[in-house]
């Protein structure tokens, strides 16, 4: 990306009086070296406030990066979210909870018993870890990955019809589309044997292979591997097992790992208005960059509730940009991941499965919710709170934005073309309604750098899942925000990158990259030692 | 994480959100930082040092060889009639929570990362599910509570077997301690020997359980910078998380474990939330809270040789302020002790009644007063810090 490499000096007077009132490097920073050539640096490469007057820079180098509130929130929005970050940390209880209905509802199957556990520090979860003995370990309360899980569809769905339930993947009779690993004591028929056990047994392994640079380098990456055994229609039951009759374990089903996110900066990503967006979509690679861009568009729980006879809306939030907004997401994750049901999704994930039939008959239909007549379990006014906590956390300050490294990293994330699909900034739109509610202020207008087009992409078969969701086919994920991921490690040391957390490092996470992204990879291996640094240190600056 | 807002976040968002978002192209030459000229001078090595060391590394050493005692004790329980051995173990129960709880005041990194904190300190108890195991388990070993929920295993379903319920006393006998009760007892005590000794060696020897090559957590805190650190990119991260853990804590005893409880009067008081009400160890725990933040503050253990703790950084940049924090951190531990008032009443005694509810909002008092001096008084020193 040379095409800026000379500019007139009076630009660069302009940019050094602009750089200097902000107490930046100074005289020698707008001053060119008469022999040096001049270097040109990405419009991104000295940037500090990454979410605009939301940033935080009084914990952005430390592992509270992820955790405070944006800066310009109003006394009664930070009261709001206040109350919503108490409620992030609650630990829901099974049913009955006499001391404290409020919390009851756990499950009856779930993923884990509070937001914090997926979202550690408001960041990703830890990695499972494998013991020096095994060589697989079982999901259980510390683990924030989980398995989503669909029937394969007969052909490719494309358009989004009531008929077809706007291209939703298609739920594993009797399970659904996720599956809840843990479960409350009595979840199961068979709860005396299996205590704690949700819909079935996971494993977790790993299997690796190498990668090997040019100059000899070589780093090992690992690919998780799932098993799914013992589940609660057929207990016992593996896929070797000579006659499989569960439902879960049927050669058509699809099932693809899920780490949880970063929780900050979604409100600012929710306010970018869908046209930008759309701007770079570009489904049929009609520029032949190899680089597409395609558009979710997802089944809206919002304007379903409200009546809308078509109820679809872009997919800007998952891994597949499956949900429209930080409302459907958070809501749907307290019902799923959680199991506690609320005003969005008032019925259980599980409801109408012979297992939740089962639980309530062997408990005394107690698990239903906060009054006997079966309102949601999680309020109005906790629901809101939580969700208005994700939309208004901080997006943590760069660093060591004036390291030589760091700035050449950001010429060289240019030059690879990175910034192709990790679209540098957006400005946020200044009215309008997120989540089908008006938009706090704090969020308008702001110019934003979350380095990402929202958009999918094919990054290969190595990354692949295999699993359609929406118009995502199985290759396809979103653009991952890369805003914060420096911090990433210093919120969770155990955490890992990508949507199964199989890298451990950012440059374990360029190397997986395939697909649309294949060319950038190989420039990236095609760099020296030192480059490759610089290119991480950009990365770890953000 | 609950936090709030504080001054000079309002400041630097003002003066650095007018550097960023201009979309100009930056076309320079690369150039090292200058200096600042103004702010304070300190230099960090020792202290962090010392911190890591002799602060949070021994205090989980500590930790771990207390989850060794605790385990023995209850083992003693097996078959024992004597009711000094229960009382044994109910001492090394509140021995083992001393250090724990002090070690809130830094709880970042493996303790975290790990899922250690849930699998030991998770509240409230599922009292249900707990008897419905003792009534349908056939024996219990650790490797099947391990699998099972947070809420049914670690430091307080410890306490439930060990002390009983708590509405009317802390003293159980041990005639009433049921053989299943001692099986589970004995197996949790050893799920807890085995997080807490995983811990110790994640911050002596490798933080990640499955890269054998992955270095101590506490080399990583005491090495911030270096190329390979891709957990602390400097000295000032390092005082940030510190600083950040100090006010957390603070945060989480004034706002969280003796407010949600308290209540905004008496008839909303609620005891069902207060934590540690099984043993009676409430106070115990809510002050080791607050001497943690000592620790970590003055850089050694009470009672210990005087070395390096982050009263010396904020020293550099304003004694007065030094003097300040350490009296309201030592006012804060006072004020707590004192809701048992002369009578030794117990936490969920006091908060119903008129005098002690006097006494836990004189402290609350002072827990607010400190968090306030440490987010808008001692936080914003790092940006006046030439590091």
């Amino acid at each position: 990306m040379n095409k800026l490499l000379r500019q007139p000096y009076w630009f660069v007077a302009l940019l050094g009086l602009s750089l200097s009132a902000c107490g930046g490097s100074g005289d020698d920073e707008i001053s060119p070296d008469p022999i040096d050539p001049v270097v040109t640096y990405p419009s991104y490469t000295s940037i500090v406030a990454l979410g605009g007057d939301t940033t935080t820079f009084d914990a952005s180098n430390s592992g509270h990066g992820f955790s405070t509130p944006s800066l310009n929130l109003t006394a009664d929005e930070l009261a709001l979210h206040l109350q919503g970050d108490t409620n992030f940390e609650v630990s829901f209880t099974t049913a009955p909870n006499d001391q404290h209905p409020e919390l009851d509802g756990l499950g009856p199957v779930f993923n884990n018993a509070d937001c914090n556990s997926c979202h550690q520090r408001d960041g990703r979860n830890s990695t499972p870890f494998l013991a020096a003995d095994e060589t697989r370990v079982k999901l259980g309360s510390a683990a924030g990955i989980f398995l989503r899980i669909s029937k394969a569809p007969a052909e490719p769905c494309s358009v989004g019809t009531a008929d077809n339930n706007y291209c939703a993947p298609i739920k594993v009779p009797d399970f659904g589309d996720q599956l809840f690993h843990r479960g409350v004591l009595k979840a199961r028929p068979d709860w005396q044997d299996n205590a704690f056990v949700g819909q079935a047994d996971v494993y977790l392994s790993y299997e690796r292979h190498d990668e090997v640079y040019a100059d000899g380098r070589t780093i090992s990456l690992k690919k998780p591997i799932f098993a799914v055994e013992n589940p609660y229609d057929a207990p016992g039951e593996t896929k070797q097992s000579a006659n499989v009759t569960s439902n879960l374990l049927q050669d058509d089903v699809l099932m693809g790992w899920r780490n949880g996110m970063p929780v900050f900066g979604l409100g600012l990503l929710e306010a970018i208005p869908e046209a930008s967006i759309l701007a770079n979509v570009d489904a049929d690679d009609s520029n032949k960059d190899d680089i597409s861009g395609r558009a979710n568009w997802v089944f809206d729980a919002i304007k379903a509730q409200n009546g809308d006879s078509t109820p679809v809306s872009l997919g800007r939030f998952g891994w597949k940009a499956n949900t429209p907004s930080v409302r459907v997401q958070s809501l749907g994750a307290l019902r799923g991941d959680i199991g506690i049901t609320n005003p969005l999704f008032p019925d259980e994930s599980i409801v109408g499965t012979s297992l939740h039939d089962s639980y309530l008959t062997r408990t005394g239909f107690v698990d239903t919710g906060e009054d006997v007549n079966g309102a949601p379990e999680a309020s109005a006014e906790f629901s809101d709170s939580v969700v208005f906590y994700a939309e208004t956390l901080a997006v943590p300050a760069r660093r060591n934005v004036d390291k030589t490294a760091v700035r050449e990293g950001a010429r060289l994330f240019e030059q690879l073309n990175c910034s192709s699909c990790h679209t540098p900034s957006f400005v946020t739109k200044t009215s309008g309604d997120i989540g089908g509610l008006p938009m706090s202020d704090s969020l308008k207008g702001q110019t934003i750098y979350p380095f990402s087009d929202l958009l999918l992409h094919d990054m290969g078969e190595g990354l692949a899942d295999g699993r359609p969701d929406f118009l995502a086919d199985g290759n396809e994920w979103r653009t991952r925000p890369l805003w914060g991921i420096g911090l990433t490690q210093t919120v969770n040391p155990q955490a890992g990158f990508l949507h199964d957390g199989r890298a451990a490092t950012l440059e374990e996470a360029i190397l997986w990259h395939d697909g649309e992204s294949k060319t950038s990879k190989q420039d990236f291996m095609a760099l020296t030692q030192a480059e490759r640094d610089q290119v991480i240190a950009f990365l770890q600056s953000l | 994480m609950r936090f709030n807002y504080t001054a000079i976040s309002l400041a630097l968002v003002a003066t650095l959100s007018a550097c960023g978002g201009s979309g100009s192209d930056d076309t320079s030459t690369p150039t090292t930082p200058t200096t600042p000229t103004t702010g304070f001078s300190f230099v960090a090595t020792e202290m962090i040092t010392n911190l890591t060391d002799d602060v949070i590394v021994a205090g989980y050493a500590d930790l771990a060889a207390k989850g060794d005692a605790l385990l023995l004790a209850t083992q003693t329980l097996l078959t024992s009639t004597v009711q000094a051995d229960l009382v044994a173990a109910q001492n090394a129960w509140k021995s083992a929570r001393q250090p724990w709880e002090q070690g809130e005041s830094h709880i970042f990194g493996p303790v975290d990362s790990l899922s250690i904190d849930p699998h030991l300190d998770s509240w409230p108890l599922n009292t249900t599910d707990l008897q419905t195991q003792l009534a349908n388990s056939n024996g219990f070993d650790a490797d099947t509570i391990k699998g099972w929920n947070d809420d049914v295993q670690g430091f307080h379903t410890m306490e439930y077997l060990l002390f009983g319920d708590g509405v009317n006393s802390n003293t159980k006998l041990i005639a009433d301690l049921s053989t299943k009760e001692r099986e589970y007892l004995i197996a949790l005590a050893e799920v807890f020997r085995d997080y807490t000794a995983q811990l110790d060696d994640a911050w002596q020897v490798s933080h990640n359980p499955q890269d054998a090559n992955a270095k101590p957590y506490a080399e990583l805190l005491k090495t911030p910078g270096d190329a390979t650190n891709t957990i602390y990119s400097s000295q000032l991260a390092v005082i940030e998380e510190l600083i950040n853990g100090m006010i957390g804590i603070v945060d989480e005893v004034g706002n969280g474990k003796i407010a949600d409880p308290f209540g905004e009067s008496l008839t909303t008081a609620d005891t069902s939330k207060v934590e540690s009400q099984y043993s009676w160890n409430s106070l115990t725990d809510f002050s080791n809270n607050i001497i943690g933040v000592r620790n970590v503050y003055q850089g050694e253990f009470t009672g210990g040789a005087d070395k390096q703790g982050l009263i010396d950084f904020v020293t550099a940049a304003d004694a007065t302020l030094a003097t300040r924090v350490a009296s309201e951190i030592d006012d804060a531990i006072l004020k707590i002790q004192a809701i048992s008032g002369s009578t030794s009443m117990p936490f969920r005694q006091a908060i119903l009644d008129a005098d002690g509810r006097a006494r836990t909002q004189v402290a609350v008092d002072a827990l607010t007063k400190l968090q306030a001096t440490l987010q808008s008084d001692v936080l914003p020193l790092l940006s006046d810090w030439n590091s």
